[in-house]
């Protein structure tokens, strides 16, 4: 892991929900950190050359813009595991995708704008690849979508 | 219902922002509107609950929290919503969802796990599922990203 200080993890923690909406974000937070914005705009350049950073930008809920999400998993043989993620990946409404350990192997998430195209879609996909164990499990409550950790 | 500035905007930062001290003028002038329209327009958008989190998205493994797990549990469905608050509490729960079993996966609850390591997800798991009485579960590793991106909600919107 490439070297983080204390000012480092203040920034991240600052800026993963909340980001300042002013015209310059930057001199906000560092305003709000005591700390002076080229210092603060350079430490988040360089944490994003590190990767540490994967985006700054929006995270939307798909259902208020018209769009329907769900997580597939499907039971593929291991020799053919590269195909099917392959064929799977295709689609830009595939947006994570994991190997796990179980029987059902393959875990990925499909958003679209209505629930009939993913059911055409994976129809598509088990006529390509041969592969028809796929599991369809829309999310019925949400209890919590989070993504800030605590550095 | 979304304006078609609204969708413009929502396409402008559904990738990455550029990280320059004016990024919300640079990215207003590529749509041809004013800062102050798109900085009141992004307001409103976080406001309403369109926009669920706007920021950074932290590489996870990089920053301390190298294992996850998905965990599925199989839930009284009397007890679910009880239960799904239960383990939203967690600190070490990211996500947390309802969803139907389907055929012969009768998993109902589905939790993401972030610990240090596997060792600690399985703990973390046990102490959930004592907490929450749910004695049936299954920890699903991931072991390999296949793919790991955000939506492209709006690509025709320009």
């Amino acid at each position: 892991m490439p070297p983080m200080d204390g000012i480092d993890r203040e920034i991240l923690n600052r800026i993963q929900s909340n980001f300042p909406v002013t015209p310059r974000p930057y001199l906000s937070i560092a305003d709000d950190l005591g700390l002076s914005e080229n210092d603060v705009l350079k430490r988040v350049i360089r944490l994003k050359n590190e990767r540490i950073i994967r985006r700054i930008g929006g995270n939307f809920v798909p259902d208020k813009l018209g769009f329907v999400s769900t997580l597939c998993a499907a039971r593929v043989p291991e020799d053919k595991i590269e195909e099917f993620a392959g064929e799977v990946n295709r689609y830009p409404g595939v947006t994570h995708n994991y190997r796990r350990d179980n029987e059902f192997n393959v875990w990925f998430t499909f958003i679209a704008p209505s629930m009939e195209e993913i059911l055409e879609n994976l129809e598509k996909i088990s006529q390509k690849t041969g592969i028809t164990d796929i599991i369809n499990l829309p999310a019925t409550d949400v209890f919590k979508i989070k993504a800030h950790f605590d550095l | 219902m979304l304006t078609k500035l609204e969708k413009k905007i929502l396409a402008s930062i559904q990738g990455d922002i550029p990280i320059t001290e004016r990024p919300y003028l640079e990215i207003a002038e590529q749509l041809g509107i004013s800062e102050d329209t798109f900085l009141k327009n992004l307001k409103d958008l976080c406001d309403r609950g369109v926009i669920r989190r706007f920021g950074a998205t932290i590489r996870h493994q990089k920053s301390g929290f190298k294992a996850n797990a998905m965990v599925a549990w199989k839930v009284d469905e009397k007890r679910i919503i009880e239960v799904g608050k239960k383990m939203a509490s967690f600190r070490e729960v990211s996500h947390c969802y309802r969803r139907n079993p389907n055929g012969d996966w009768p998993y109902n609850l589905y939790t993401m796990i972030h610990a240090r390591d596997e060792e600690a997800c399985r703990k973390t798991a046990r102490k959930i599922s004592e907490a929450a009485s749910v004695n049936t579960y299954l920890l699903l590793f991931s072991r390999e990203e296949l793919k790991k991106t955000s939506m492209q909600y709006f690509p025709h919107e320009d």
